[in-house]
């Protein structure tokens, strides 16, 4: 995106009316789209991680002094001590970065713009204007986020929860003022950008697939990302209106959230009437329905890439259909396993403890049909089949500590402690960056043209799965402890202080993962820019958006659009020289593509698709 | 004589009077080392920076007066634009200091006379210190101090590692494009990998097992008469994860290793097989409907317990300490009003409530043991949340929420120490919520005595009506 790819441009496509700012930058070509919230979504994750080796350092050092502290963060390191105050902030933002701005718009937003149009065969999304202005609301979005860094007082520090009275009074935390209110800024513009792109994705999926497409032929991704933009469509709004009260509450002197408050910080007055758990129940109506937003995305490219590289139909696709379903619908009835000890009355606890745990039941069934989709296959091992065989273990990790967290009378000793951190670290964190990095890896030759390094590719990911488990692992064993999370030191108690070793162990594979996400930087800029030209299906896969040209193109095909003739996951069937069938390829004597397809392609025919 | 005479009765007066002035100054720091450790010391240390400055020759930077104005009510000063005030806010990240208006004049001049000592006396203690372990004091300052050789040396061999490997790269690379295919053959090493993974990670968790189990409150043992209950339930669920996790992490990496492409193999067409997926959805299900069963039973079971001769004890929380208030001999809590809050007494309790009369407020909670304890939670400013992980207890403090928890101690703190071998533990009462900069050390020590011992602590703290209040304040 240099000048010197501008000015080649002007060159070789000078008669299209295609300028570097209409191609570039905003631009209305779902791909480009694509690469964009990766690219913002990679520098977010970037920050996010760094952040996190800081606090790191300060929970396994607590004694220490890091002169370099006061280089990077001036004052809230003063004498290379991390400010308590920052310490919380750096908390905060981590987890607002690595929840939204990246497993969120970067997960969902790259891959549901790069796969919906071409996995459902259509020129690009239902309207390519709300899709750009989608990508640049989450621009401004992270730039707020960013810029709030530097204001005076920090940034939100109350938790990337935003609990009030904690977030609501400016001065309960010094990050509660000026940092929150652009905490909240920038939290809406990213709900505008998620609501935008969720219509969108939504209008495409079912209004815009190519003919013989139907909804029981999708690949599950697409029904991933179907699913995921209808929860976000519903729960995202909730949060909009949260936290414009929250706003109220902060800026005008109303008292949605405060209650029987006459502190000093409450600026003096009395805030009756409110109620603080009012707003946790509007942000955890969004908040579980955005762990499924995060998670679904990856195992759907999960399905995709286990199914190619196994060379096997993905085991009970409508099972899996079904159990994508069922966690949707579920995922709006269990918010309140977040607030099993807010004072809720316990009956309303042992209601969302039973649709809780109900929900690992699809979740299991999605496991077990991973696990029987690689018996008896044909593993090619490549680095996206490692992420999502890596996804699976981590799924199963931290999948069956939420059966602990689930239930409202275990969740009495383990809420809020490093338990829960280790769980949701592993399920929803670990194993979403495993779906998205399986994801780069698959489609990278789809998005750039090129091929990644393999070898490093496989370095990255042994080395990110050792740093994930050896990170997140020992975790449990604080919690149950009693260790609770977001304490600056555990130096005020000796029978946490005994962890300090341990702290130390996370630390190191904490420093560990995050040179091997260096690995991973180098190889994706240096294969965007310089990597081994890509061939047309270089996994030998079935579905449609690698029968485009590996050159973007607007409109995505250069003819007409292929028409589909069967389901995604016609690999290794019996029968047939080759051990995978494209969706376009139709069967013998198959000539309207909405018929079912039973028996096998004509050979030639298979040869002229291979070429086409 | 009569000269004499009233010279030894005045002298006699004045060395009383000097000796009742000692003793006064020295009951006054001893009085200010209890306020100042129940009070101060969630931020504040004498040598140390932790939330707030260290208040070492606090008495020597500032004036009396202006340190008792400070301390009641710092966030005045601020706004009324006292320099040193401003100068101090901005200084420390414009965190608030939390406001002690309930403090008299003479209790916030002891804690001065306090940390007056405590800067004067150390430097004695600090002198031997030094002569007796210079070493240690040595090895300190290496271990607080990252920039040594071992470190520079690592920084040095990581940097020609990384220019090594990187070099590898390259060279097979190179290698790979003469000779036309990759040289690491992934699949293999992948295949080889899986499985020393897979062997690694499950000895390495029976290991976290053996070694890190050991630091649980689970292999402590619970201390309150509902633990059991609960670790049963934690048991069952971890014998039944635990299976599961064994199980589907060997299939998984197994799986991954015996069905890599050889080359030869052809994968199997299995797309799906009703009867196994009814199989695992139903297995689930039972195990989880168990699991939700037994769950919901223990949960009821806490939730909802009623003793009848429970005790009332209120839990007040704020930014960054913890009180108790016990019922008394009525067991009744008396009224209170958050507007009160900080005027007649911290905790806004009604005095002139007959209930309140006999309420006991303290800093460190004593409970009998046997002696069931319904606790009342109530929060002064932002959300906190009581956690007693030795008792499995735990119930947020939300502002404007009452909220309960009972639970009946069980082992005291004298039987939990010889189990422990520990002689050093005690019960904590934490804050499991954030809820500010020095939230990580908002905490309040548990006692669990035995009924003779609770009842002689209990006769000689003061009630409520008796403990000083700022008059100056309650008058008005």
């Amino acid at each position: 995106m240099s000048d010197h790819n501008m000015n080649n441009h002007h060159e070789d496509h000078g008669h299209h009316k295609e300028t570097f700012i209409s191609k570039y930058i905003f631009s209305m070509d779902h791909k480009m789209i694509s690469r964009q919230f990766l690219i913002t979504g990679i520098i977010m994750g970037t920050l996010g991680m760094l952040m996190s080796m800081i606090f790191r350092l300060q929970l396994a050092y607590p004694d220490m002094k890091f002169s370099f502290l006061e280089g990077i963060l001036g004052h809230w390191g003063k004498d290379g001590k991390l400010d308590p105050n920052f310490y919380l902030a750096l908390i905060t933002i981590h987890g607002t970065i690595m929840v939204f701005f990246v497993l969120t718009a970067g997960l969902s937003g790259t891959f549901s713009n790069l796969l919906i149009p071409l996995q459902v065969g259509a020129r690009d999304m239902a309207s390519p204007f709300m899709n750009m202005l989608s990508y640049w609301f989450f621009f401004l979005s992270s730039a707020v986020l960013v810029f709030s860094l530097f204001v005076d007082g920090g940034p939100a520090s109350a938790g990337w929860t935003v609990y009030p009275p904690l977030s609501a009074l400016p001065k309960a935390i010094p990050g509660s003022g000026t940092g929150m209110t652009l905490w909240l800024v920038s939290m809406i513009l990213f709900i505008a950008s998620s609501l935008l792109g969720g219509i969108n994705y939504i209008a495409t999926i079912l209004n815009m697939r190519t003919k013989g497409m139907k909804m029981t032929r999708l690949p599950l991704t697409i029904w991933a990302f179907l699913v995921t933009a209808v929860l976000g469509l519903l729960s995202f709004p909730v949060l909009l209106g949260g936290s414009l009260l929250l706003v109220f509450d902060r800026s005008f002197g109303t008292s949605f959230y405060l209650s029987e408050i006459v502190a000093e910080f409450a600026g003096g007055i009395e805030r009756t009437g409110g109620s603080p758990i009012l707003f946790q129940h509007l942000f955890w109506f969004l908040g579980h329905p955005e762990v499924y937003i995060i998670l679904l995305p990856a195992l759907g490219i999960t399905s995709e890439v286990i199914a190619t590289n196994s060379r096997k139909p993905i085991f009970g696709y409508r099972a899996m259909i079904g159990s994508i379903l069922a966690i949707g619908v579920l995922s709006f009835i269990v918010w309140g396993h977040h607030m099993f000890l807010t004072g809720m009355n316990p009956f309303l606890g042992s209601v969302f403890m039973l649709g809780t745990l109900i929900i690992a039941v699809p979740s299991a069934v999605k496991t077990f049909n991973y696990l029987a989709t690689l018996w008896q296959g044909n593993l090619q091992l490549t680095p996206a089949m490692m992420f999502a065989i890596g996804l699976v273990s981590l799924f199963i990790s931290g999948g069956l500590t939420g059966i602990y967290l689930g239930n409202a009378a275990l969740d009495i000793n383990l809420h809020d402690t490093y338990f829960v951190v280790a769980h949701f670290h592993l399920v929803m964190g670990s194993a979403a960056i495993f779906g998205m990095m399986s994801g780069i890896y698959h489609w990278f030759p789809r998005m750039f043209g090129r091929m990644m390094n393999e070898t490093a590719g496989q370095i990255h990911f042994w080395l990110t799965l050792i740093s994930a488990y050896c990170v997140f692992f020992p975790m449990h064993f604080m919690g149950l402890a009693g260790v609770p999370r977001r304490y600056y030191a555990n130096t005020a108690y000796d029978q946490f202080n005994v962890f300090i070793d341990m702290n130390q162990f996370i630390t190191i594979a904490a420093l560990l993962g995050g040179l091997a996400q260096v690995i991973f930087l180098v190889n994706f800029f240096y294969s965007a820019l310089k990597g081994r030209k890509a061939p047309q299906n270089p996994w030998k896969s079935n579905t449609l958006e690698w029968t485009a040209p590996v050159e973007h193109l607007h409109g995505n095909w250069p003819g007409e659009i292929p028409h589909v003739y069967r389901w995604a996951y016609d690999y290794s069937k019996p029968g047939h020289n080759e051990d995978f069938i494209p969706q376009n390829v139709p069967d013998k004597g198959q000539i309207d593509p909405l018929d079912e397809s039973n028996g096998l392609p004509e050979p030639v025919n298979t040869e002229n698709s291979a070429n086409h | 004589m009569k000269i004499f005479k009233s010279l030894t009765k005045s002298l006699f007066f004045l060395s009383i009077l000097i000796s009742f002035g000692f003793s006064t100054k020295a009951q006054s720091a001893d009085e200010g080392k209890t306020l100042f450790n129940a009070n101060c010391t969630a931020c504040h240390a004498i040598n140390d920076k932790i939330v707030g400055p260290a208040l070492k020759d606090v008495h020597k930077r500032r004036e009396e007066s202006w340190l008792i104005k400070w301390v009641k009510n710092s966030q005045a000063m601020v706004k009324s634009g006292d320099a040193t005030a401003v100068q101090l806010y901005k200084e420390n990240n414009e965190s608030v200091m939390t406001s002690f208006e309930s403090l008299t004049d003479v209790q916030i001049k002891s804690i001065i006379a306090y940390v007056k000592a405590e800067s004067e006396a150390p430097a004695a203690q600090a002198a031997t210190a030094t002569v007796a372990g210079s070493n240690t004091n040595e090895t300190a300052n290496t271990s607080n101090d990252y920039k040594t050789e071992i470190n520079w040396l690592l920084v040095i061999i990581s940097i020609l590692l990384i220019a090594i490997i990187s070099r590898i790269f390259g060279i097979l690379n190179k290698i790979g494009e003469i000779q036309g295919k990759p040289v690491i053959n992934w699949t293999q090493t992948n295949g080889l990998l899986v499985m020393a993974f897979l062997i690694i990670g499950l000895i390495a968790t029976f290991w976290e097992f053996y070694v890190h189990g050991k630091l649980t409150v689970f292999a402590m043992g619970s201390a309150s008469a509902h633990g059991d209950e609960y670790d049963n339930m934690f048991m069952i669920t971890l014998g039944l994860t635990g299976v599961v996790f064994v199980i589907t992490q060997i299939l998984l990496f197994w799986y991954a290793y015996k069905y890599k492409n050889d080359g030869k193999r052809k994968a199997m067409y299995f797309p799906d097989n009703h009867k196994l997926e009814f199989i695992w959805t139903i297995v689930p299900a039972v195990v989880l409907t168990v699991l939700v069963i037994r769950g919901l039973m223990t949960w009821n079971n806490i939730m909802y317990s009623k003793e009848e001769n429970a005790r009332e004890v209120e839990i007040f929380g704020y930014q960054f300490a913890w009180d108790a208030r016990l019922a008394g001999a009525d067991n009744k809590l008396g009224a209170h009003n958050f507007r009160e809050i900080g005027k007649v007494n911290a905790l806004g309790v009604d005095t002139t409530d007959e209930k309140a009369k006999d309420d006991v407020v303290v800093k460190e909670l004593h409970l009998e043991v046997g002696k069931p304890v319904n606790f009342h939670f109530r929060s002064k400013d932002v959300i906190h949340s009581a956690y007693f992980p030795h008792f499995r207890a735990q119930m947020n403090v939300v502002p404007g929420l009452p909220t309960k928890f009972s639970f009946t101690p069980t082992v005291t703190t004298a039987d939990m120490r010889n189990k422990l071998g520990k002689p050093e533990f005690d019960y904590v009462l934490l804050c499991n919520k954030i809820c500010g900069s020095a939230h990580y050390r908002m905490k309040m020590v548990v006692v669990v005595d035995t009924k003779e011992a609770y009842e002689k602590w209990l006769a000689s703290q003061k009630t409520i009506t008796n403990q000083p209040v700022n008059n100056s304040i309650a008058s008005k």
